[in-house]
């Protein structure tokens, strides 16, 4: 049997010495990766946390025969391909090299599938411990900004089989200010969160997420204890991660796993105040969102998609609100050389596609539904509210009553939507002058 | 089951040889090169390519996006809805596949050539062809070792000319801003001199094989890319995408040498991975277009027309949205990523015709032997019988 040697210390330590034997009985890719999530401990969200410490206590309970049963598959590629003669020792960078010992094998796709049947047999019983049905409501709000060329008669078109659609009455809520603070509540005080959010938040900041393109809510949100990411306020952070990694390129890289584990390391702080809440944890999540997610460095769309699917995986806040924008148009030539910076002179004015931006979030909006409906915490118990400023039409699904509904024919005042999200959430907010749209919360 | 060990064996023994004997570095011409009367058929291959996913394209709710192929291209020929990719869903060893007829395991970012033998060295081996009459023009700038296999008999001196006019564009834009100095990329007509320079200096840096058989070619192959590169920077539109200067070179290529196999590899589909759905929708309709227009100019000029048959293929899909990733990716191996589609149009192809058989994207390489008529290395793919030959 291989042994690794993962380093852990605190916790981790604890949990992988409780189950010791366990973890010995497992195919090593299945040991690796568990070591690998448990060397990052202070860095995972508690989700992360209770979704391995119930990893470990489900397996170590399994009957010797059924979890053998489980793992002969994966133990016989591994076998077959000669995964125990790596002598890597380092859990992180032996996974690294048995995926590479797989792939040159041509049985990645053979073992992906024995794993994914692994863990497809005991997810239902994690799933049941970790998410049970009496859990509380989430809400995930998706609103598209109003310099966004909206086409109604395309708008949520990926939906049509899905959730209601209400009128809006838009009445005293022109522009983005006036929108946000209508659907979101007033601050009880400066540095505090909006109503709604602010009484989502109870239980750590980490329970309520705003994800942006552009910075509008994070101004209505200014000094709150809540979880916040903008594309335009991270922009010094990109700027110096992009120079960093164009540096590492310019003087050379073994491999792309080698400069993979070197932009893994990367200790790089976004700049004060660009971030509404900067735990360890979170300035990892944001390095790993552009490292990991194709595109988030260069387009600002991308960037909430990706992080809003991370956050939903990842963090499972209560609330996410994702608010996407109009992105730049790419620039010619400079653009073609990933990661380099244009010099001063040849700075090609910027050109917003407001067009292409609404087929954009049409899609990404769509991705972060279904990423949404993957993932246990959100089935079954999430509303999603999709609007776009300046429209008067709303689409909301109840993720426990999915199928389209004829739609509302009483326009919704955007106090009616605050309240039908307070009253989702179980949450008591001030200022409730609307009244819950009743078919939603019922 | 027992051929194939015996073939990974083989394969792996002449590799093994390959690594330890020296490497000739320059192909050769061959010793009675066969007059190209002998050979009249012509074939275009060109890759849909960069990854596509069947219903952003042929699909009923995709047409939009394809319009030259499905309302003028597809008429005139034979369309196979269900194609289908098989192997690693990486741009390197799906076209690769294409063009061995064989799943390949190698290297994705190019640094491995195939491990079985490409069309382009068996048709020219076999017909003692020199090294202008099989090109690959690729945007993807990994692919400048797709021209020729890894095999000992094979390789260099059969290989095709393999051109990346994609990665000249790139290098040649980090020198102009690699100072403060000097005209930078607002300065087209410099640009356009700095590449001429770099193609002077030696375009083996960018990845491009471009065997020479002689000065002769050598300063006519000049000549064409230097033509090329300045007509893509004087065209009104100042297209700035990577496969509108593969299609200016891959016109100067058929216009110069009329070569008989012609693999073009379009890839700006692959945007897709910015994440941004309209530059990939957008992507799509520009190589629509292009195909178009690369049948149109093959139709203008006498050695191409009524002689050439082309093939288009994505050389696969991309993830679907359920099951998958989404369309930014194509690694998840799952049914969207390896369901494509195929048309073929031209010599020897039943006009207005389609046919339901599922077919395999590693039937290209043994249909493009039977039209050049060379005998196809042992191989995954089967011919396409609806296709006369």
């Amino acid at each position: 049997m291989i042994q690794f040697n993962p380093g852990l210390t605190g916790e981790s330590a604890t949990l992988a010495q409780q189950h010791r034997d366990t973890l010995a009985r497992l195919p090593a890719t299945v040991r690796a990766f568990i070591l690998t999530e448990l060397q990052k401990w202070p860095l995972l969200f508690e989700a992360e946390q209770r979704y391995q410490r119930a990893l470990l206590e489900h397996v170590s309970r399994l009957p010797e025969h059924d979890l053998d049963q489980a793992i002969a598959g994966i133990g016989r590629i591994e076998k077959d391909a000669g995964v125990d003669r790596i002598g890597e020792r380092n859990p992180a960078r032996f996974q690294d090299e048995a995926q590479a010992l797989l792939r040159k094998r041509g049985v990645n796709v053979a073992w992906r599938g024995e794993v994914d049947r692994f863990f497809q047999q005991i997810d239902p019983a994690l799933d049941a411990q970790l998410y049970p049905g009496d859990a509380p409501r989430r809400l995930i709000v998706q609103l598209y900004a109003g310099n966004i060329a909206v086409q109604r008669e395309k708008l949520w078109n990926r939906f049509r089989r899905a959730g209601v659609r209400v009128p809006l009455n838009l009445e005293g809520t022109t522009g983005s200010d006036a929108f946000l603070q209508a659907l979101f509540g007033v601050r009880d005080a400066a540095g505090s969160a909006p109503a709604l959010l602010a009484a989502a938040t109870a239980s750590g900041p980490l329970d309520a997420w705003i994800i942006e393109s552009h910075d509008a809510l994070h101004a209505l949100c200014d000094g709150a204890s809540m979880t916040g990411l903008s594309y335009d306020r991270l922009r010094a952070y990109r700027d110096e991660l992009t120079r960093t990694l164009n540096q590492k390129i310019q003087s050379g890289v073994d491999s792309p796993q080698a400069f993979a584990a070197y932009a893994r390391g990367l200790q790089i702080a976004p700049p004060a105040g660009a971030l509404l809440y900067s735990a360890d944890v979170l300035l990892a999540f944001v390095r790993d969102v552009f490292l990991t997610g194709n595109g988030t460095l260069l387009v600002n769309n991308t960037f909430v998609e990706w992080a809003a699917v991370q956050a939903l995986r990842r963090a499972q806040p209560r609330i996410l609100v994702t608010r996407f924008g109009v992105r730049d148009k790419l620039k010619p030539f400079s653009s073609m050389v990933l990661f380099s910076q244009p010099r001063a002179s040849d700075h090609n004015p910027v050109v917003p596609d407001p067009a292409g931006s609404f087929i954009d979030v049409e899609q990404l909006s769509y991705y972060v539904w279904l990423n949404a409906e993957k993932n246990p915490a959100y089935r079954q118990k999430t509303l999603y509210l999709f609007l776009a400023e300046g429209v008067d039409e709303m689409l909301a699904i109840r993720s426990d009553k999915p199928a389209a509904q004829p739609a509302a024919t009483t326009p919704a005042r955007l106090a009616d939507v605050y309240a039908t999200m307070a009253r989702w959430l179980g949450a008591t907010v001030p200022n409730q002058s609307g009244e819950p749209i009743l078919p939603l919360v019922s | 089951m027992r051929w194939r060990r015996r073939d990974a064996i083989r394969i792996l023994a002449a590799c093994m040889a390959d690594w330890w004997l020296p490497h000739r570095l320059f192909a050769q011409r061959p010793a009675t090169p066969k007059s190209k009367a002998q050979h009249e058929r012509r074939v275009i291959v060109v890759t849909f390519g960069g990854g596509v996913r069947y219903e952003d394209t042929l699909a009923r709710e995709g047409w939009v996006n394809i319009p030259h192929l499905t309302s003028e291209l597809a008429p005139q020929g034979l369309v196979y809805p269900i194609a289908r990719h098989e192997g690693l869903t990486g741009h390197f060893n799906s076209t690769a596949a294409l063009v061995t007829g064989s799943r390949q395991n190698v290297d994705a970012y190019g640094s491995e050539a195939p491990v079985t033998p490409t069309i382009f060295e068996l048709f020219r081996r076999e017909h003692a062809l020199p090294p202008e009459d099989t090109w690959m023009i690729a945007t993807n700038k990994s692919f400048g070792l797709m021209g020729g296999s890894k095999l000992r008999s094979f390789g260099d001196p059969y290989s095709a000319n393999v051109v990346l006019p994609k990665q000249l564009l790139i290098s040649t834009i980090k020198a102009a801003v690699s100072t403060e100095s000097g005209p930078g990329v607002e300065d087209r007509r410099a640009l356009a001199e700095r590449m001429m320079l770099a193609l002077d200096e030696g375009y083996e840096g960018f990845g491009w094989r471009v065997f020479e058989s002689g000065r002769a070619l050598g300063a006519e192959l000049k000549a064409s890319l230097a033509k090329s590169l300045l007509a893509y920077f004087n065209d009104p539109a100042t297209p700035t995408s990577g496969d509108e200067l593969t299609f200016f070179m891959t016109k100067e290529i058929m216009n110069r040498f009329a070569p008989s196999l012609l693999v073009v590899n379009f890839w700006d589909i692959d945007i897709a991975h910015y994440g941004a759905y309209s530059l990939y929708l957008e992507a799509i309709r520009r190589t629509d277009r292009l195909v178009y227009e690369l049948w149109q100019h093959a139709q203008a000029l006498p050695a191409y027309r009524d002689r050439t048959t082309l093939i288009v293929v994505p050389e696969m899909g991309r993830d679907s949205d359920v099951a998958g990733n989404g369309f930014a990716n194509h690694r998840s191996g799952d049914e969207s990523c390896r369901r494509v589609w195929l048309v073929a149009l031209g010599a020897g192809v039943p006009r207005g015709a389609g046919s339901e058989r599922p077919i395999r994207t590693l039937d290209v390489a043994p249909t493009v032997a039977q039209i050049l008529g060379f005998r196809m290395a042992e191989c995954e793919g089967k011919p396409l019988p609806e296709l006369a030959f």
